[in-house]
C-alpha cells in the first residue's frame, strides 16, 4: 500500500432484538457519542462511507434521512450498497488515494424490529428462474453448504452443535451480543427448532437491531487521534459465480484469492501461523470451519478434530468469532464493520472476558450472497506492514 | 501527497436507450454494454482488475444485483464493489472506480451504471422513499411525522417536488415557463444529434414543448424525463497504462461529492427550506474547481454535461456550479449561448431530460463529458471548438447529492 492507515476508533451498539428507539435515533446516538469518545467533531471526518440497503430498510435511496445523523450535511459523503466491511474497504481506498486523510464508516440493521433476514435474501435470488422457483433461499443453501461439508469431511451434527455452542458461549461474555445464553451445549443446540437440516435455530444468526460505527485515518493523522492505532496491513475482496451448482460450497474460491491477495499485502506468508485470531461472517454455524479454512487458517476438512480440541476456543490455537461472530448479534451491514471493530478490540486488549492473549494479528471477514459468493478479508496488526 | 493520475479509455452503451428492451434481460443488457467498452481498446476480459457496479435495486426489485449480474458481466473470481446512492449512482460508481486506481490497489477497472426500467415502476419506486414518513404521518399527526413529512405531499415521484424547484428557480432569476420551453427544445434537438439518446425529435421547437400537456405547474409533460433502459460502461486506468491500452484518454482531473439534507423543499420547523437554492451543488464545484487547478470555470470549462432530470434544472445547475453567472442562464439561452455552438454549450448529449436510465444517467453525463474530451461524440453532438475541460454533474436522493466530475485532456497538475 502507498501510504499507511489505521482504525483509529469504533462503536457499536448494545444489540438488541427489537430496538426502543428508530433506527435514525440508534445511528444518531451511536455516532454522537462516539464523536465525544473520540474528542472529536463532524469536522474532524474528510469523508463519509455509509453502508444501507434499501431492500432492509423498505426504502428506496435508503441513506436519505440518515446522512444528516451521522454528521455528513454540506459533507463529502457516499454509499457502498453491500456488507459494511465492503464501506470500510471503500474508506480505505479513499484515504490511499491521497485525496483525504480520515474516513467514517457507519452501518447498521433493523433485522430485529423490521424485516427478518431471509425475507430480504429473497430478493437476492435471479427474479426469473431462482426465485419463482422458491427452493433456493438463504437458509436452505446454507443447509446444502452445511451437508456438502459434513459429507465430505465427516463432521457430525454433534460437532456443528459444539461450534454453535462455541459461538454463543463467547457471545454470552460479550455485553454488545443479542443472544446471550449462559452456560449453553451442544444440546441445546441439538434441541432448538429445526430449519433445513441439518441446520437449527441456535446455528443460524438471531434477528438483530444494531449499528457499528469505524473511524479510518492515514498514519499521520492517527498517531494525533490515538496512542493504539490499529494498522491495516493488507484487504481485498473477490466475487465468484453466481450458479450454486457451479461452486465448490465447502471451499469458496472468492474467499480463497482474497486472502491470498491480503496476505500477499500483509507479506503473510504462513497465516496458520502469523494469525493470532479470526473474526468471521458467519451466518451460519456451518460456515466457521469453511472459511478458516478458505482463509489457510486450519488445514482442509479439520473442522471436527479442531472444535473437538477446542483450537478454535478464546484460549485455542487460533481463536474463531472470540466475540461471538454474527451467531451473537448480527445487524446486517454493520455485521462486517463489527467483524474489523471486535478485530481491533482484541489488538488493542479491549475484548474483556473474550481477549486472546498476545494478540497481535488478526484477520476481519465479511460477506454477501447466498453461500458467501463475495467476500471481503481485513488483514489487521498491532505494527504498520515493514 | 502526490495522487495518482487517472485516465478513462473507454466508453461503452449497450446502444440506444429506449423505453422497453423487451428482446433482452438484464444480464444481456449490460452485458452488452461491457462488451462495447472492451471493444473500443485493445484490452480482454482478463486485463480488467476490478469492477464497480451501481443501480437503483428497487427499480428492479433485486438485492444486490451484482451477485446475479457476476457471470453475465465477467466479474466471476474478481474485486467488485457495488455503490448505490439515487440519482448520483452512476457517478458514485464512476468515484468508486476512480479511488480503486488513485489508491494503488488495482490498475485497470471497469465501472458499470444501468437501469431497466421497464422491468418495474420507477415512480412507485421513488415513492418508496417517502412513503415510510407517510405512515407515520397516518400514526402520529403531520407535526410529529418529522424530517420528510414535507415529502408526501408532493405526493411521492419526483415530478411533485420538482415543481416546487422549478417555481422557486423561475421566481429567482425573473425566467419565464416559456424559457423552460426553450430548454427543453433544446434538450430534444441536441439529443436527435445523439444516436444513444432515448426522446430524439430533430428540430424541436418552445411550440411543441408548449403544446404537450402540464403534470405540475409550471412542469409539462415535455419538460419531464422518459424512463429509459439502458447501460453504460466505463473503463478507467493508469497514466502509465493509458496510453498502451488506447488511442484516447479523456484524464480525470477532480472528483467531488457532497450531500445536503433531505429536508430540502420540506417543511422543517415551520419554514420551507428552498430547493432552487442548492448550496451544496456550489460547495461541491469549488471543491472540484480547486483539485482540477480551476480558476476561471467559466473560460476554462468547455461544455458541462448536468443531472437535469427536469428540464428547468438544464438552466438551475450551470448557475449553481458557477459555469454561468446567477440569473443568467434564461438570457444565454435566448441568445443560443448554451447551444452545441455557444460559449458554454449545456447537455450536447441532451441530457437527462431525454434519456434517463436513472442508475446510469449519472455515469453518462461523465462519460458524455469524456467523449467531448476525446473529440469523440458521434453524430453531431461533438462541440465544434477544442474541448480542453469538460464537467460532469450529478444529482440524487431527495433533493440532495451532489457530485461533480472534471475531465480534461492533459493530467492535473501537481
Amino acid at each position: 500500500m502507498i501510504r499507511n492507515v489505521a482504525v483509529v476508533g469504533y462503536k457499536q451498539t448494545v444489540h438488541t432484538a427489537a430496538s426502543e428507539v428508530s433506527r435514525e435515533r440508534m445511528v444518531y446516538e451511536l455516532v454522537k457519542s462516539f464523536y465525544q469518545e473520540m474528542g472529536i467533531t463532524k469536522d474532524d471526518i474528510d469523508t463519509f462511507v455509509m453502508c444501507t440497503n434499501d431492500f432492509q430498510e423498505g426504502r428506496t435511496i435508503s441513506e436519505v434521512y440518515m446522512v444528516p445523523r451521522i454528521g455528513a450535511y454540506m459533507k463529502d459523503e457516499t454509499k457502498v450498497d453491500s456488507d459494511g466491511i465492503n464501506a470500510v474497504f471503500y474508506g480505505l481506498m479513499r484515504i490511499l488515494s491521497g485525496n483525504y486523510e480520515t474516513a467514517l464508516i457507519v452501518g447498521y440493521g433493523m433485522g430485529g424490529s423490521e424485516f427478518p433476514g431471509p425475507m430480504i435474501f429473497n430478493h437476492m435470488l435471479d427474479p426469473i428462474y431462482e426465485r419463482q422457483l422458491g427452493l433456493v433461499n438463504e437458509i436452505s443453501a446454507a443447509a446444502l453448504q452445511a451437508n456438502a461439508y459434513m459429507r465430505k469431511y465427516r463432521l457430525t451434527e454433534l460437532h456443528l452443535a459444539k461450534i454453535a455452542a462455541k459461538n454463543v458461549r463467547n457471545a454470552s461474555r460479550n455485553p454488545y451480543a443479542v443472544r446471550r445464553i449462559d452456560g449453553i451445549s451442544a444440546d441445546d443446540v441439538l434441541s432448538s427448532r429445526l430449519l433445513y437440516s441439518p441446520l437449527r435455530e441456535l446455528h443460524m444468526y438471531p434477528p438483530t437491531d444494531g449499528a457499528c460505527v469505524l473511524m479510518l485515518a492515514s498514519e499521520e493523522k492517527a498517531r494525533q487521534l490515538t496512542d493504539t492505532p490499529v494498522w491495516i496491513l493488507g484487504a481485498a475482496n473477490c466475487q465468484e459465480t453466481y450458479y450454486l451448482g457451479e461452486r465448490d460450497l465447502t471451499l469458496p474460491v472468492s474467499l480463497k484469492l482474497a486472502a491470498k491477495q491480503a496476505y500477499k499485502m500483509a507479506k503473510i506468508r504462513k497465516p496458520s501461523e502469523q494469525i493470532d485470531l479470526a473474526e468471521l461472517h458467519t451466518n451460519f454455524a456451518s460456515q466457521e470451519p469453511i472459511f478458516a479454512e478458505a482463509l489457510g487458517l486450519y488445514p482442509r476438512g479439520s473442522g471436527g478434530s479442531v472444535i473437538e480440541k477446542g483450537e478454535s476456543e478464546v484460549t485455542g490455537k487460533i481463536p474463531l468469532n472470540p466475540s461471538g461472530g454474527p451467531l451473537g448479534a448480527n445487524p446486517f451491514t454493520a455485521c462486517g464493520i463489527i467483524r474489523i471493530a471486535e478485530a481491533c478490540a482484541q489488538l488493542r486488549g479491549e475484548a474483556g472476558a473474550n481477549q486472546v492473549k498476545d494478540a497481535r494479528i488478526a484477520v476481519a471477514h465479511g460477506y454477501v450472497g447466498i453461500c458467501a459468493q463475495h467476500n471481503t478479508v481485513f488483514v489487521l496488526g498491532t505494527s504498520p506492514v515493514s | 501527497m502526490r495522487m495518482r493520475h487517472v485516465g478513462i479509455i473507454s466508453v461503452g452503451y449497450n446502444g440506444r436507450f429506449v423505453s422497453k428492451r423487451k428482446d433482452v434481460n438484464i444480464p444481456e443488457m449490460i452485458q452488452a454494454a461491457v462488451e462495447n467498452a472492451l471493444a473500443k481498446t485493445n484490452l480482454t476480459l482478463e486485463d480488467i482488475d476490478a469492477f464497480v457496479e451501481g443501480n437503483m435495486p428497487t427499480f428492479e426489485g433485486i438485492n444486490y444485483p451484482n451477485l446475479w449480474l457476476s457471470d453475465h458481466i465477467g466479474a466471476v473470481n474478481k474485486p467488485l464493489m457495488r455503490i448505490s446512492t439515487g440519482g448520483t449512482t452512476g457517478m458514485s460508481a464512476f468515484h468508486c472506480a476512480y479511488y480503486h486506481v488513485a489508491s494503488g490497489l488495482y490498475d485497470t477497472v471497469m465501472a458499470i451504471g444501468w437501469e431497466k426500467h421497464d422491468e418495474g415502476d420507477a415512480q412507485v419506486g421513488l415513492g418508496g422513499i417517502v412513503l415510510p414518513e407517510l405512515f407515520t404521518m397516518f400514526s402520529f399527526g403531520p407535526a410529529m411525522s418529522g424530517p420528510g413529512a414535507g415529502g408526501t405531499l408532493t405526493g411521492g415521484g419526483s415530478t411533485g417536488g420538482a415543481s416546487f424547484q422549478a417555481m422557486s428557480y423561475l421566481a429567482k432569476c425573473g425566467g419565464d415557463v416559456e424559457h423552460i420551453d426553450m430548454i427543453a427544445a433544446q434538450a430534444r434537438s441536441n439529443a436527435a444529434k445523439n444516436p444513444y439518446a432515448h426522446l430524439q425529435m430533430p428540430g424541436c421547437t418552445k411550440e411543441d414543448i408548449a403544446k404537450t400537456p402540464m403534470v405540475s405547474y409550471p412542469l409539462r409533460y415535455g419538460h419531464t424525463c422518459p424512463t429509459s433502459c439502458g447501460a453504460c460502461a466505463m473503463i478507467l486506468t493508469t497514466d502509465r497504462k493509458a496510453k498502451k491500452y488506447s488511442d484516447h484518454v479523456a484524464w480525470v482531473k477532480a472528483v467531488a461529492a457532497g450531500t445536503s439534507d433531505a429536508t430540502t423543499g420540506n417543511l422543517v420547523e415551520g419554514q420551507i427550506t428552498d430547493p432552487a437554492e442548492q448550496l451544496i451543488a456550489t460547495q461541491v464545484a469549488k471543491k472540484a474547481y480547486a483539485m482540477a487547478g480551476i480558476e476561471d470555470p467559466k473560460k476554462e470549462i468547455q461544455v458541462a454535461e448536468v443531472y437535469d432530470g427536469f428540464a428547468h434544472q438544464e438552466l438551475m445547475w450551470p448557475e449553481r456550479l458557477l459555469l454561468v453567472d446567477e440569473g443568467k442562464a434564461p438570457e444565454m439561452l435566448e441568445r443560443g449561448a448554451l447551444a452545441i455552438d455557444g460559449d458554454m454549450p449545456i447537455n450536447p448529449s441532451g441530457g437527462v431530460v431525454s434519456t434517463n436510465a436513472i442508475g446510469a444517467s449519472a455515469m453518462v453525463r461523465v462519460a458524455e463529458a469524456a467523449l467531448q474530451v476525446m473529440g469523440l461524440a458521434e453524430g453531431g453532438h461533438q462541440v465544434p471548438r477544442k474541448v480542453r475541460n469538460a464537467l460532469a454533474h450529478g444529482w440524487g436522493g431527495l433533493f440532495q447529492f451532489v457530485t461533480v466530475t472534471i475531465v480534461g485532456d492533459t493530467k492535473r497538475k501537481g
